[in-house]
């Protein structure tokens, strides 16, 4: 047999297997797509979040776009509340600020932590050196002290079971006083108090 | 009126007297009979020195009265505890406010030092206030009636005066207590300029403040060191 006869013999068999199975071929899209409804996996939510967001040709200039807008309100928020914010100290209270009254004498705390302490007392310029007991009524070894005192400096330290304690870490400043360390409050300058 | 209404108005008049009696300064007859029970060898010059401080409102009376009678009840010789009283003593007959001198010798008792630690440490802050009360009329800086001021020679009220006199001389001994160098001026003005900064508008004037830090400088305050530790 010669090559055009094996030629043509061979492309009239395919266009009768095609010719018979065209009956077939109608609706297999819309079969298949049926076929695969229900075994598609489902997606959860940050994959279909992902799927969403995910850049697309069309869709990229829109979502730098849509990121950039954010990131500008965001910065232009930030920076007009923060100057309306109260920061601490101006709007706030501090339960260790001391409270002013009318006359300009505020009620100054005094706390020391001294976990095996008996006797706790304040002494200063404020009480002529004479001690104003601390106390601890809950027993957490936190001892506490509500001091009136008018705007001023004061050196104050602590007398623990009879021992000076002159750094307070709540003080303004340390000084050395007959060789030992005194602690200084400030008193009304800016109701800091501390 | 009955029995019961005689004895409420009674019980009222003695509470009053009792609480005015407490509230009022000590006169200068109870500082006599204090002095006494020390007793001190200079009464007369103590007591002209208290009536010359009392006729100043910053006077610190009921802190006098205290360290007298702290001192009474203090076991040592008499002779120590006039030393004590004599530099404030000194301090008021010259004029000097004697507020921070009284505390610092209550703080001195009361930390259990001795006398003469207590009346070393008083005499050389008594010749910082006196340094500085100098420094500051050098700098034409004066304290007085507000009618004699003027802007090369301003006149500072008094109370106001001795405020910034203690404050600038407490600050220089405290430094100097301290460990600090009477040569490190910078250092000391640095510390004078804080103290002075900290008490504006709360003791001090804030034109006082900037008057004194305008005129003074590094050297002064030196100066002004090296007299009390020479």
């Amino acid at each position: 047999m010669k090559d055009d006869a094996f030629e043509t013999l061979l492309r009239d068999a395919l266009r009768a297997d095609v010719k018979a199975s065209q009956g077939c071929l109608a609706d297999l899209e819309e079969r298949v797509a049926s076929e695969l409804g229900d075994r598609r996996p489902r997606l959860r939510w940050f994959q279909w979040l992902a799927q969403l967001l995910a850049p697309t040709r069309s869709g990229r200039i829109g979502q730098i776009a849509v990121v950039g807008a954010t990131a500008a309100i965001f910065l232009f928020l930030g920076v007009t509340l923060s100057d309306n914010v109260p920061r601490m100290g101006e709007g706030t209270q501090l339960s260790l600020q001391p409270v002013q009254s009318a006359d300009g004498t505020q009620e100054v705390l005094f706390v020391l932590p001294a976990l095996d302490a008996e006797d706790v007392a304040v002494v200063g310029s404020f009480n002529a050196w004479e001690g104003t007991d601390l106390s601890d009524p809950d027993g957490d070894g936190i001892w506490t002290a509500s001091i009136p005192l008018s705007p001023g400096r004061y050196e104050y330290a602590f007398i623990i079971d009879g021992r000076w304690w002159g750094q307070d870490p709540l003080a303004d400043e340390y000084i050395q006083s007959f060789g030992e360390y005194s602690s200084v409050r400030y008193i009304g300058r800016g109701g800091d108090g501390a | 009126m009955n029995r019961i209404a005689v004895r409420t108005v009674g019980i009222v008049m003695m509470l009053a007297f009792l609480v005015s009696g407490a509230t009022a300064g000590a006169s200068l007859s109870e500082f006599e009979q204090a002095l006494r029970a020390i007793p001190v060898s200079n009464l007369d010059y103590i007591l002209a020195s208290i009536q010359l401080g009392m006729t100043q409102s910053d006077f610190p009376d009921d802190g006098l009265m205290r360290l007298i009678d702290r001192l009474t009840r203090r076991t040592a010789s008499a002779f120590e505890k006039e030393a004590v009283l004599l530099v404030i003593a000194r301090g008021s007959s010259d004029g000097l406010p004697v507020e921070g001198l009284v505390n610092q010798a209550l703080e001195g008792l009361a930390r259990g030092v001795s006398l003469q630690w207590i009346e070393q440490n008083l005499s050389e802050r008594l010749v910082l206030l006196s340094e500085t009360r100098d420094l500051l009329y050098s700098k034409g800086i004066f304290s007085g009636s507000q009618g004699s001021s003027t802007a090369a020679t301003p006149t500072i009220p008094t109370l106001r005066f001795n405020q910034l006199l203690i404050n600038i001389s407490e600050t220089i001994g405290d430094f100097l207590e301290g460990g600090g160098s009477p040569f490190d001026g910078y250092v000391l003005y640095e510390e004078v300029r804080n103290r002075l900064t900290m008490l504006e508008g709360v003791t001090l004037s804030a034109d006082d403040v900037a008057l004194v830090l305008d005129r003074i400088d590094a050297s002064d305050l030196t100066q002004v060191a090296l007299a009390a530790v020479s």
